[in-house]
């Protein structure tokens, strides 16, 4: 008996402390990644912070200044600017690049073989160019002297031909069209990850009680793909409220005032004006801005889900 | 085992000094990309070739614009960058107030043989501090010109006999010539829509009035304003009476131009360039190239000068003995400059701009005069190329000349977005 009691004491033991080895070995494991994070994105997260708090430049030290930076961004009218364009830009991206999404998700489906093949690689395509190249091919097809896509402006303009990304209305949306057209590849993907993932045989039950396709969309396939609805929107909002590239680049030299985003913001405060400080604290409000707004829609997505 | 490794690696350090000794490499930084890409290119070969055993210029191209001048000022603020870097005279007030430009004195100047006499007074001080020293040597001086093509000039009676337009001095007869010109497939000009196009344009005629853009640290201050606001009306009076097309991208501008679609093309020299050849390859009308005509009081044209500058890297400075070679190489340079001038530049080194060579050489020495009466951009950190004042040429003159904006409302905007980030 008493034996039995020092072994089962023993086995306890060992258990323990093959436990602290496993939690050790796991610690030494992760550490590379622990230091190589801490040092390249949480220590220089932090100094940001301190810097959004200094008048530095972009390079060297800076005095402590408070708050101003924040107060001189928010009597900045370029700085409200910004944010206008950039949940402008959003409003005209996420959602409709989303359901488009779905939709061609939809469509490629329901092809069989190697035609279906040809399709998804078709609107993957755009999705690996640089944004240099989907720039250059964009400008060229919407030139205003030789651009093709005029043919399919002029009709609506008594033939006037329009300088789509020199005309303040029509910048913002023909920036997202482009966008859109360029990412939508991925959504597809995961879309049509999402729709394989959905059994068959829940389809064949709803065909044999008579569900129309409508019916079986509605009732099937929208509640069984929201996750991947939710993670394609909360994916978009992140990279949109991101916008900088396209932006930049179809309004380059010209009004960019006007057409002025977040991050083209900071990096003209930061690069141009070499105020390293407020180009600190603008980074840091984009920061809040997508932090807050993101784990709001994904939170708001889920609890639509769970229902 | 570990000795012998360590005398290893000693003989081989002791090996690659020697060799450096021998030739001594000069870390060279340049924006040119393009024509100018290409042909800088040929001469750093030739100068390699000249040197060879001596010196050696291992040279790497980075972006036009911000991105080259952000990485300038981010590699010379921890002691890394180059020994010599291209650099335009109108950023040079930036790049002083950011110390990544080091001050070139006269004793060094004057042993490698560089002398102030050999250059246009307004360009070489345009290298200088408002201290008055010396940080770079200018290499050239590039304009806007005024691109015509002969034919159509001619079927309009604009051209005289020595094969140049004639009646376009004179902001009215400007733009009479315009009219004459314009028909219903050719317009009389095209101009790029883009700020910098913009900017020298508007500063070109604005200095044709004598204005002052920046004075006493104050933009488009009193009868300035007026003055800015007749030279965007100007422009604006070319679109709107339909003589230049509206929103013309800067490559669509130039094919405009070389497709006969524009009768004149205002823009940089540096696209003589593209016009020498494709009449090579006889695909373009008769064409020439003149300093831009005087619309107002007098003679003036925007210009720039791309210069050398030595950087000053902080904590490793370029030693003496890499200054002096590198400064003999920007002389090698300037002495060599008929070669840089085929891509439309006028050499900034006097002997050259005036040699017998570079009057044969058309069409540069037909505009060659705007040397004379050229105005840089204003000294302040705000100016210059990819500055705030030229992106608020794109916020402001362009728009103005689109007729997205009133000429007097874009005057005034401009002069107070521009005071305001002076503050």
């Amino acid at each position: 008996m008493a034996a039995t009691g020092v072994q089962l004491s023993r086995g306890l033991e060992l258990i323990v402390k093959s436990r602290r080895n496993e939690i050790a070995v796991a610690y030494i494991l992760m550490a590379p990644f622990i230091i190589v994070y801490a040092v390249i994105f949480i220590w220089p997260t932090i100094q940001m912070v301190e810097l959004s708090f200094t008048d530095a430049p972009l390079i060297g030290e800076g005095a402590w200044v408070g708050l101003k930076n924040f107060w001189r961004l928010q009597s900045d009218r370029l700085f409200s600017t910004a944010i206008w364009n950039t949940f402008y830009f959003v409003l005209l991206s996420v959602i409709p690049s989303t359901l488009l999404g779905l939709v061609v998700a939809l469509a490629v489906n329901r092809l069989k073989g190697w035609v279906q093949s040809v399709v998804l690689a078709a609107f993957f395509l755009p999705y690996i160019l640089p944004v240099s190249v989907v720039f250059r091919i964009w400008s060229w097809m919407f030139d205003k002297d030789f651009g093709v896509a005029q043919h399919a402006i002029t009709p609506f303009t008594d033939g006037q031909h329009v300088s789509v990304f020199r005309t303040l209305p029509l910048f913002m949306p023909a920036v997202a069209f482009v966008t859109i057209w360029w990412l939508l590849g991925f959504n597809v993907l995961l879309f049509i990850a999402g729709l394989r993932n959905i059994s068959s045989e829940i389809y064949e039950a709803a065909d044999l009680d008579g569900a129309g396709r409508w019916t079986q969309f509605r009732r099937i396939t929208w509640p069984l793909i929201w996750p991947v609805t939710a993670l394609v929107l909360t994916i978009q909002l992140i990279l949109q409220l991101k916008i900088f590239d396209q932006v930049y680049l179809f309004a380059a030299n010209v009004r960019t005032d006007a057409t002025m985003v977040m991050v083209q913001y900071i990096l003209k405060q930061g690069f141009q004006m070499n105020k390293g400080g407020l180009a600190a604290a603008a980074s840091l409000v984009l920061f809040l801005v997508i932090v807050v707004l993101s784990v709001l829609q994904f939170q708001l997505l889920r609890a639509r889900g769970e229902r | 085992m570990i000795r012998k490794v360590l005398y290893a690696t000693l003989a081989t350090m002791a090996l690659s000094v020697g060799v450096a000794r021998a030739e001594d490499t000069i870390v060279w930084w340049d924006f040119l990309s393009g024509g100018d890409g290409v042909r800088m290119k040929a001469m750093l070969d030739e100068f390699n070739k000249e040197h060879a055993g001596k010196v050696k210029i291992d040279a790497t191209t980075f972006e036009w614009g911000v991105p080259f001048y952000s990485k300038v000022q981010t590699s010379t603020a921890v002691g890394q960058g180059p020994d010599v870097m291209t650099y335009h005279e109108s950023r040079m007030p930036l790049g002083i107030s950011t110390g990544a430009v080091s001050v070139i004195t006269p004793e060094e100047l004057a042993a490698s043989d560089i002398k102030p006499s050999d250059f246009g007074p307004a360009n070489w001080k345009a290298a200088q501090g408002t201290d008055g020293k010396q940080y770079g040597v200018p290499l050239d001086i590039h304009s806007v010109i005024l691109y015509y093509n002969k034919d159509l000039l001619k079927k309009a009676g604009l051209l005289g006999e020595d094969g140049k337009p004639k009646g376009l001095d004179g902001a009215a007869n400007f733009d009479a010539a315009l009219a004459k010109l314009t028909t219903k497939d050719v317009a009389g000009l095209s101009v790029p829509d883009d700020n910098a196009s913009g900017w020298r344009v508007f500063y070109t005629l604005f200095n044709q009035q004598g204005g002052e853009f920046l004075k006493d640290g104050k933009f488009l201050d009193g009868g300035n304003l007026d003055k800015a606001t007749t030279a965007l009306a100007e422009m604006n009076k070319w679109v709107k009476n339909g003589w230049t097309p509206a929103k013309t991208e800067y490559p669509a501008s130039i094919a405009l131009f070389t497709a006969g679609k524009a009768a004149m093309h205002i823009n940089g020299v540096w696209e003589v360039p593209t016009m020498v050849d494709l009449a090579k390859k006889g695909q373009l009308f008769d064409w020439g190239a003149i300093q831009i005509p005087v619309f107002y009081d007098h003679p003036a044209t925007w210009a720039d000068s791309h210069s050398f500058a030595i950087p000053d890297r902080k904590g490793n400075p370029v030693d003496a003995a890499k200054r002096k070679e590198v400064l003999d190489a920007v002389h090698w340079f300037n002495q060599h400059s008929l070669e840089w001038a085929g891509g439309g530049h006028v050499p900034a080194f006097l002997p050259v701009q005036e040699s017998a060579e570079f009057k044969a050489l058309k069409p540069n020495s037909d505009y060659v005069s705007l040397a004379k009466t050229a105005v840089f951009d204003p000294v302040s950190t705000l100016a210059g190329v990819a500055s705030p004042v030229y992106e608020a040429a794109g916020n402001f003159v362009v728009p103005a000349m689109s007729g997205e904006m009133s000429p007097a409302d874009a005057a005034k905007q401009m002069r107070d977005d521009l005071q305001n980030q002076a503050k």
